[in-house]
């Protein structure tokens, strides 16, 4: 069996698991579970697919620590900003 | 002395090799897009931030959310998770030199990334008749920001993978195919994860509030 062959295939499961995903996560709203738990099942199943995509098509796993930094600091900056910002909002009488 | 004018001015890196960074040793181009993309990340991470605050702060929006039909949210997720299939296989096929699956793989890719958008826009259409507008509260108007903006970004990423497609085509891309078809690739991965958390915010979550 090719490389080619191989690559393409790993590829197609990891999409095959992204269809699945989407079927949970989708599926999780209609089921009979608490609320906040199916909230939590959604966008644990978001947080999942975005790890595979960006893991596995953008191929981040092999890439070097600068591309981390340069994709991680963006990210963390937005996370202090909703943080910094709930108590004013989330809170507020 | 002309000589030496020539040599200084000759590029030091073979043609068709990618320039990298000298610290790194990424191609300069790939570190390029990623801060490109790091700049996204503020954009859409910005408006998500504000989203999920103000549906704290407000409450509510689950009768606005009703009118967003999910099983369309869901197909349309499917095309765009399947576009970046297509796009992943484009970049295996280029780096095989296998190139008539680059131009079917690519094709493929434009056509999904089209079917997105006529999706969107009978979705569009269907809230317009409703009379739902960015002007009708506080969810659509974050609803239509964040998938226009998102559509937006589909429309500028068929572009680049058309073009691909045509230099494809025209058997002009294959020399340095690689890099091109790679970057077009991150650009659209990147606004497929930006639909994978957009989904779930705007067409899910508020049904269960």
């Amino acid at each position: 069996m090719s490389v080619a062959h191989d690559t393409d295939t790993f590829y197609i499961e990891i999409w095959a698991w992204l269809v699945g995903l989407l079927a949970i996560g989708t599926a999780a709203v209609f089921l009979p579970i608490p609320k906040l738990a199916a909230l939590l099942v959604v966008f644990a199943v978001a947080i999942v697919k975005a790890v595979l995509v960006i893991r596995n098509y953008m191929h981040l796993k092999a890439e070097h620590l600068m591309i981390y930094l340069i994709a991680a600091i963006p990210a963390l900056l937005i996370l202090i900003m909703a943080i910094a910002l709930l108590p004013d909002i989330a809170f507020r009488r | 002395m002309e000589a030496e004018l020539e040599l200084s001015l000759r590029p030091r890196t073979p043609a068709h090799q990618p320039v990298t960074d000298s610290l790194t040793e990424i191609p300069t181009g790939k570190l390029g897009l990623w801060v490109f993309l790091a700049g996204e990340i503020m954009i859409f991470g910005g408006m998500i931030a504000c989203f999920i605050l103000l549906r704290i702060a407000a409450g509510g929006w689950a009768s606005d959310a009703a009118h967003v039909d999910w099983q369309i949210g869901t197909l349309n997720t499917l095309v765009l998770l399947t576009s970046s299939l297509t796009m992943i296989l484009a970049l295996a096929a280029v780096r095989a030199d296998r190139r008539s699956a680059v131009k079917l793989y690519l094709g493929l890719t434009v056509a999904l990334g089209l079917l997105f958008l006529v999706v969107k826009g009978y979705e569009y259409a269907g809230h317009f008749a409703e009379g739902y507008t960015p002007l009708s509260g506080m969810f659509w108007s974050f609803y239509y920001l964040m998938t226009g903006l998102h559509a937006l970004h589909v429309t500028g990423g068929i572009v680049v993978n058309f073009v691909l497609l045509m230099m494809a085509i025209r058997g002009t891309l294959w020399e340095g195919g690689q890099g091109r078809v790679e970057f077009a690739g991150l650009y659209w991965h990147f606004v497929d994860v930006v639909w994978i958390f957009l989904f779930p915010l705007l067409y899910l979550s508020l049904k269960l509030t």
